[in-house]
């Protein structure tokens, strides 16, 4: 029975919105409308309405379980002004008849007010799924760390999730307020990350590496791959050997940057300066060959084949027509998180490369420094590396960002894919903090199927 | 399985050709090639599916639909719009009567907003303010308007974070950048609008009631009236308040203090409140410390603590009674009885 309502989980014909972040789902979203209940009885009304919630909150659990978790009497706040509190006790709400004063009609004063709430009611009829809320699943898949509630259950029944540092195996566990849960980095990474859909991807861009590179793009994705192919470098650095690892990393990508210069800039090229990249291309061949072979290379000398490359690349200058794309890319991607570009360089290098390259980079005008240090980060943090279950470099996968929003009752911190349920989710005048689709009538229906039951 | 014959990759076409003798001399020869040879000799010809001669579905109506939508006006919703949202209620638009907020992920749902989180910078900024400046909780959260509760979560992940990046851990940093991208963030900078209510008291059931009370018209009828006119043990809205200190400095400045000293003493009073906290718990803590015996064995803790076995209630069945007790079944042994903790220290 199971398996014959989840052959139209996603179905165009009977639509029902789900906890997924899938396309169908989007569409099937973005048809809906509180359907003509006019011509129904209360009874149809009211099942339509449940039939229609339940699709939506929490498919995948019992009625019955449902039903226990229902609260007639949903969470609600205000927000109280310290301003207000402090000049008034609230007698003059009861002033004059009873009710207050009345205010003269085209002052602009309207009396003493308590600021900070929206002037809208209450709605408290949207808040009907608000215990479902707190089952450890959903909140998972609405922290952002799995694509649907049903993954989320997965993740936690597979014991990839823990709550306050301890493994909780159990779906349905209610969150307490304060609780905290951690999600695997590398199963949301899966979950929130494109595919690997064959090496469709790969081909293409190795051909385009073959070809002519016409476009910065392009031979951005066919070194990648090749990196890919020539190091077997990016693990995670765990302690001088990894260090090491990492280097090579970073060396091979300098060693793809000055290449591509190369390429580009072929014609405009003094010959001298060709010869010496051509020349320290091959020295650096030789120094890496050596170094993965012996594993003993010392740091010093992997930094100063660094600096010197850094130095060449400067001495090549960059024009400004080949600046351009990049800085545009570099201008999307990089947006505001100059600050914390320096500390991801730390973590995902140790501290060891970072120095060397801040110190080496010193070299460099500022934009090729800016693109420079954008590129190597992207590598160090986002790196090519076929061993993962999702596409590489990691990157959100399709349709994620119109499902991409956090409801305030948690708190996340997406850098070690942890979250907080801070409190239960409360209906605040005009505000109602349960991400539910469906419009007011209908979560009101629904609310009296349930009243008759709870 | 019935036999498969080997090497076309358009069996049913060549089958029908063999049968029927076709005009052209040549493909009857070609098509069915004996099992042993290799299937090297005919090439594919252009048709995925194998032994069927049924038309292929229709497309229908709707996956047509669906479609179109996917390659048209779908297609700006596959990637996200770094630095903005892209909900759909950009392009939803009911009537002129029914506006959509394009920050509505739900058009039919108005009184969900996808509302601001923080972003790396204003955590930062917080985890500067507790940990390396010593601020008390509450000031924190009075200065940039960020609930006491949240300031603490970010504080606490924070330190995790700071945690794995000393261990050289690796961090979810692509994913972390492309959702914070995808989401409205606040860097809590000067002049930006409060992040969220912070004084925020939670609506008792009890004064969700309408009440008449008959007073003299002379009296002063205050909220903690009105408390004690919804019951005997509502509290009024300034015993609720989570930082009762804010009140207090404005009425402070209310009453003539200057802003900057009104404020000083709000911080002195907030870390204060905050030490006489942590006092109670530590004394708290240590008071269970004295109460329970513990013994280390090779597998077990066993944290022994003194109790009285006549107290069990009025009905000998309390639930903080311990022990087997007569006529009390075992509830945990019955069937589908629930398991899952409802805790975890």
């Amino acid at each position: 029975m199971r398996q014959r309502r989840l052959l139209r989980f996603h179905g165009l014909k009977r639509p029902r919105v789900r906890q997924t972040w899938n396309k169908y789902n989007l569409f099937n979203l973005l048809r809906l409308r509180t359907p003509i209940l006019q011509s129904k009885t209360l009874f149809q009304q009211k099942w339509v309405a449940k039939s229609l919630t339940r699709g939506y909150h929490g498919e995948h659990i019992k009625e019955y379980q449902w039903e226990r978790m229902f609260s007639r009497r949903p969470l609600s706040a205000v927000n109280m002004d310290p301003a207000y509190m402090a000049k008034h006790d609230g007698s003059e709400q009861a002033a004059g008849r009873g009710s207050g004063r009345k205010v003269r009609l085209g002052s602009k004063y309207s009396g003493p007010k308590n600021q900070g709430n929206l002037d809208a009611p209450t709605p408290y009829m949207q808040m009907i799924f608000a215990p479902m809320e707190r089952r450890l699943d959903i909140a998972i898949f609405r922290a952002l760390f799995a694509s649907s509630a049903r993954q989320a259950r997965q993740f936690v029944l597979h014991g990839f999730v823990t709550v306050n540092g301890k493994k909780m195996t159990y779906p349905g566990y209610l969150l307490n307020p304060g609780d905290m849960f951690q999600v695997d980095i590398e199963r949301v990474m899966a979950a929130t990350g494109r595919p690997k859909r064959g090496d469709r991807n790969q081909k293409a861009s190795t051909t385009a590496e073959e070809s002519e590179p016409a476009e910065a793009e392009e031979v951005e994705e066919g070194e990648a791959s090749e990196e890919a192919t020539t190091s077997e470098a990016a693990a995670e650095p765990v302690d001088a050997e990894a260090a090491k690892e990492k280097h090579l990393a970073t060396l091979n990508h300098l060693k793809e940057q000055a290449r591509k210069i190369m390429l580009v800039k072929d014609r405009f090229n003094r010959a001298k300066k060709k010869k010496a990249l051509r020349k320290y291309l091959k020295d650096l061949k030789e120094t890496m060959d050596r170094s993965r072979k012996l594993r003993n290379q010392s740091v010093a000398e992997m930094d100063e084949a660094e600096r010197e490359l850094t130095a060449i690349l400067s001495n090549l200058a960059l024009s400004s027509a080949e600046q351009a794309p990049e800085g545009k890319r570099q201008q999307q991607q990089k947006d505001k998180e100059s600050a914390e570009l320096k500390a991801g360089l730390q973590a995902a290098t140790g501290g060891t490369v970072s120095g060397s390259t801040a110190t080496s980079l010193g070299l460099l005008t500022n934009t090729q420094r800016a693109v420079l240090k954008w590129v190597i980060r992207n590598e160090l943090e986002n790196p090519h590396d076929p061993s993962k279950p999702y596409a590489t470099p990691w990157r959100p996968r399709e349709f994620m960002a119109p499902f991409a929003f956090i409801p305030r009752y948690l708190e996340v911190n997406q850098r070690i894919c942890a979250a907080v349920y801070l409190r239960h989710p409360v209906a605040r005048p005009g505000l109602s903090e349960v991400p539910t689709p469906f419009s007011p009538m209908l979560s009101q229906l629904a609310f009296n199927w349930y009243l008759r039951r709870g | 399985m019935p036999p498969r014959i080997r090497g076309s990759s358009c069996q049913p076409q060549l089958l029908l050709n063999y049968l029927e003798p076709a005009p052209s001399s040549l493909t009857p020869s070609l098509t069915i090639a004996p099992r042993h040879r290799p299937a090297t000799s005919s090439a594919p010809l252009p048709c995925g599916r194998s032994f069927s001669t049924t038309p292929a579905p229709q497309v229908t109506r709707l996956r047509r639909r669906f479609n179109e939508w996917v390659e048209g006006s779908g297609e700006q919703f596959k990637e996200p719009r770094y630095g903005e949202t892209n909900y759909i209620s950009r392009t939803v638009n009911f009537s002129d009567f029914r506006p959509v907020s394009p920050d509505q992920p739900f058009p039919n749902n108005p009184n969900f907003r996808s509302e601001r989180v923080l972003s790396e910078k204003a955590r930062e900024m917080i985890w500067q303010a507790i940990m390396v400046k010593g601020m008390p909780l509450k000031a924190v959260s009075a200065q940039f308007h960020v609930d006491m509760r949240r300031v603490a979560a970010v504080v606490r992940m924070k330190e995790i974070e700071k945690k794995w990046q000393r261990e050289n851990k690796p961090l979810a940093l692509p994913y972390a950048r492309a959702v914070m991208g995808m989401l409205p963030t606040a860097d809590l900078s000067e002049g930006e609008k409060p992040f969220e209510p912070i004084n925020d008291i939670h609506v008792h059931s009890y004064t969700m009631q309408q009440l008449f009370v008959p007073t003299s018209e002379s009296r002063e009828f205050t909220r903690a009236d009105a408390a004690k006119a919804f019951g005997e043990r509502i509290l009024p809205p300034d015993a609720k308040m989570r930082i009762p200190e804010l009140v207090q400095m404005e009425r402070n400045i209310a009453a003539g203090m200057p802003p900057r000293e009104a404020t000083a003493t709000f911080i002195r009073e907030a870390a204060e409140s905050e030490k006489a906290f942590a006092d109670r718990q530590h004394s708290r803590a240590k008071a269970t410390e004295e109460r329970t015996l513990r013994v280390q064995t090779d597998r077990f803790e066993f944290r022994i603590e003194k109790i009285n076995s006549e107290d069990v209630g009025p009905t000998g069945r309390a639930r903080k009674a311990v022990g087997w007790r007569y006529g009390v079944p075992h509830m945990d042994r019955r069937r589908g009885e629930v398991k899952i903790p409802t805790r975890v220290e």
